[in-house]
């Protein structure tokens, strides 16, 4: 938690400004911000509710039983006696086990996503921005005409489009394994949510792509950056060892925000029903059966809505938390 | 000078090439029409290939007919729907006639024909080569083309006017042979209206809100004020359109009290909310009654935006020197806040304005599907839902140019407002 911190260690670390690293600074400013350290810490919950999915479960996660439809939560099981944490849904699925598989996919899919835009952005970026001249040109252009097509009308188009001839898109086993082990769903669930990682990535990469690019000119022109250049260094070694990470604080910040755009909207898609289909749990798709069922269990859309709500605080606040914390502005 | 550019702005058009010294205007408009409509042309073919790759359109149900063998579709039949939908043609050939209405029949100058009538520019029948394996198994292929269509056949059917000039063909499954303007100039009004007052509501809150966060930077007010924005901005519409029909008209009417209805602009019959007493389906309370939900969602998320944007830009205009100068000269502190920093703390925001054109289109999808709010959005979703391929493009390419149409308001604004602005 936040420690309080006296004057006396301040005028210490004033004293010998070099004593820690960059990364300890960062970490140290990065825990005064207290939503930020609770934030983490409802991730951490939540995220590890996620991971021990298959353990922790009560329940099958797709039992239905049409004698236990829509019970309230902390009801018991009419025919095994066992509670049923948060009720079950309209098809008599238990809730507690449905959203926390439902949180492994809506989670993994916005790490996924993320991690791909960030991969790719970063690339992209650095090629621009360091080798400048047609690379650049021809990026940019790209970039132009991506963040031009208005985001959420191309997003529902194509993922709308995928969901719907999932069966007849065939993509290769080595893609569809890790991601079914990682989503902890069976392979044949496997391919849709592989498809709207690949939608949402396609359209994510601009933003990144386009922040690394503006780091980069300004890191290029860096007097380090010649002298790298002046010791013969190879472009890869300069672009590796020296212009990456003195570009990188900024994509720290991009990608918890990101993660919260990933998040929102395969909510979204899966609630629009263009996402993950009814078997395989998401927030989205529970959010919305919940919905159409709100007028009789008014308790229903909580259930996958708080977790949605929590989770998109706590990234803004993480994210929040690590831009006070990097920006060296604010260096104390 | 350097050239301002808005890193953060929703309109920070990537178009702006260097802002144009007066007399280059004319040149520069010229460029810039060129530039939009290569981007247009650009983003028509995307959606058209999408339309193209994209199955279920209205031959799926015949072609699982004819696989199923329960009734008997003669290949006629299908040569005839195909004609319909203009499936026999050619990509290039369906692109251009869906883009430009071009050909729209045999091309003649004069007497002479560019393009005579026989050219052929698709398939109408598909011809059949029966390939008999070593083994004995026999295998069906289309292969070449049993009867072809001309361009002689073209000036028979209807032709489109093109999209570039308006006519979006017609509606496949929501509305069967209905132009899709038509579908279109039926919804527009409703996204009008919603997106309208929200975003005039967001602005109004907003505003006023954000100077005064940052004329009192650090105060209570401004960390209340931070602290709400923040969490309206993070929340997904998603979740805040759920939760108001939750609280104010689920739970709201199971309690007794007077609740908000929801779903749909209008009701069907009339109803009776307790305090308010009976309401008439279609009538004016109905009808306002129904837009308070989803206005305020929007209003909510939008009034972070406006706000942190002002809240920024006055914060860097009362840190310059000639506010500095100002004050030092002896101006009362609301003279220097009005006259001086206000004035130019609202010149990005000129520009912010024209980002909001786009939006009006399909910006709401969401919230107007929550709240079942017959609009542009709401259609997006329906239509793609039923694989109304032809509705979503139109959408799509009408938010493209209104995309492309916001970024060229705002940068001629820019121009004009600030006239620090001008490079090469």
């Amino acid at each position: 938690m936040a420690t309080t911190t006296s004057a006396v260690p301040e005028a210490a670390e004033r004293a010998q400004p070099r004593s820690e690293g960059q990364w300890a600074v960062v970490f140290r400013r990065f825990r005064r911000h207290r939503l930020a350290m609770i934030s983490l810490a409802v991730l951490a919950v939540i995220f590890g509710a996620s991971l021990l999915a298959p353990w922790i479960a009560p329940f099958p996660r797709d039992d239905i039983g049409l004698d236990r439809v829509a019970l309230p939560p902390m009801s018991v099981d009419p025919e095994n006696g066992k509670l049923h944490i948060l009720g079950t849904d309209h098809l008599g699925r238990d809730f507690f086990t449905r959203v926390i598989y439902a949180a492994r996919v809506s989670l993994m899919v916005a790490i996924s996503v993320t991690t791909l835009v960030a991969i790719i952005g970063t690339i992209l970026g650095l090629l621009a921005g360091y080798f400048g001249g047609w690379t650049d040109n021809l990026i940019s252009r790209v970039m132009e005409f991506v963040a031009t097509i208005p985001d959420l009308p191309i997003l529902l188009i194509l993922s709308a489009i995928m969901i719907q001839n999932a069966d007849l898109i065939v993509l290769p086993a080595w893609i569809i394994g890790p991601v079914a082990w990682i989503m902890a769903v069976p392979l044949r669930e496997a391919t849709q949510v592989t498809l709207l990682i690949l939608v949402l990535a396609s359209l994510g990469w601009v933003g990144v792509a386009r922040l690394m690019r503006g780091m980069v000119l300004q890191v290029r022109e860096m007097q380090y950056i010649e002298s790298a250049r002046a010791l013969g260094g190879a472009n890869t070694w300069i672009l590796g060892k020296h212009v990456f990470p003195n570009a990188f604080p900024p994509l720290i910040v991009a990608f918890t925000l990101g993660l919260n755009g990933a998040l929102v909207s395969e909510v979204a898609i899966s609630f629009l029903g263009f996402g993950v289909q009814d078997p395989t749990p998401t927030w989205g798709n529970m959010m919305g059966f919940a919905t159409s069922y709100m007028f009789n269990h008014p308790w229903m859309p909580l259930i996958p809505g708080l977790p949605i709500f929590l989770c998109s605080l706590a990234f803004n606040f993480v994210g929040d938390g690590l831009r006070d914390a990097l920006d060296p502005r604010l260096k104390i | 000078m350097p050239s301002r550019t808005l890193p953060w702005g929703p309109c920070s058009s990537p178009y702006r090439v260097a802002s144009p010294p007066e007399k280059a205007m004319t040149a520069y408009l010229i460029r810039r029409l060129f530039q939009m409509l290569i981007v247009t042309v650009l983003s028509a073919m995307l959606g058209y290939t999408l339309l193209y790759l994209a199955p279920g359109g209205p031959l799926l149900f015949l072609q699982q007919m004819q696989n199923t063998g329960q009734n008997r579709v003669s290949e006629e039949d299908i040569a005839r729907l195909k004609a319909r939908y203009e499936l026999d043609l050619y990509l290039a050939v369906r692109f251009t006639r869906w883009l430009i209405g071009f050909p729209g029949g045999p091309v003649r100058i004069g007497g002479w024909y560019l393009l005579p009538p026989d050219t052929v520019v698709g398939c109408a029948i598909p011809g059949q080569v029966r390939l008999r394996y070593p083994d004995g198994t026999v295998e069906i292929r289309e292969e070449g083309c049993a009867r072809a269509v001309t361009l002689a056949d073209l000036e028979n059917r209807r032709t489109s006017r093109g999209i570039l000039f308006g006519d979006f063909g017609f509606s496949q499954q929501i509305a069967r042979d209905r132009p899709v303007s038509d579908l279109l100039m039926s919804r527009l009004p409703y996204t009008l209206w919603l997106m309208g007052v929200s975003t005039l509501l967001a602005i109004l809150i907003g505003v006023p809100v954000g100077i005064y966060s940052a004329v009192r930077q650090y105060s209570r007010f401004d960390y209340a004020m931070t602290t709400i924005t923040f969490i309206g901005s993070s929340l997904p519409t998603l979740f805040m359109g759920v939760m108001a029909i939750l609280i104010f008209s689920v739970l709201a009417k199971d309690a007794g009290l007077p609740y908000l209805p929801s779903g749909g602009a209008q009701a069907v019959r009339d109803y009776t909310i307790p305090w308010i007493g009976r309401v008439e389906a279609g009538s004016l309370l109905d009808r306002f009654l129904r837009f308070i939900m989803p206005v305020s969602v929007l209003t909510f998320f939008n009034i972070a935006g406006w706000s942190r944007f002002v809240r920024a830009s006055m914060l860097e205009v009362l840190r310059q020197d000639y506010v500095r100068t100002a004050r030092a000269k002896g101006v009362r502190e609301q003279l220097v806040i009005t006259k001086h920093a206000l004035r130019n703390a609202l010149i990005p925001f000129i520009t912010l304005l024209a980002g909001v054109l786009p939006t009006l289109v399909a910006g709401a999808a969401i919230t107007e599907s929550v709240f079942n709010w017959p609009g542009m959005g709401r259609l997006l979703v329906d239509s793609l839902g039923r694989s109304d391929y032809t509705v979503a493009m139109a959408i799509l390419f009408i938010s493209t140019v209104l995309v492309l149409i916001g970024y060229l308001i705002s940068d001629i604004l820019y121009t004009i407002v600030d006239p620090r602005i001008r490079l090469s």
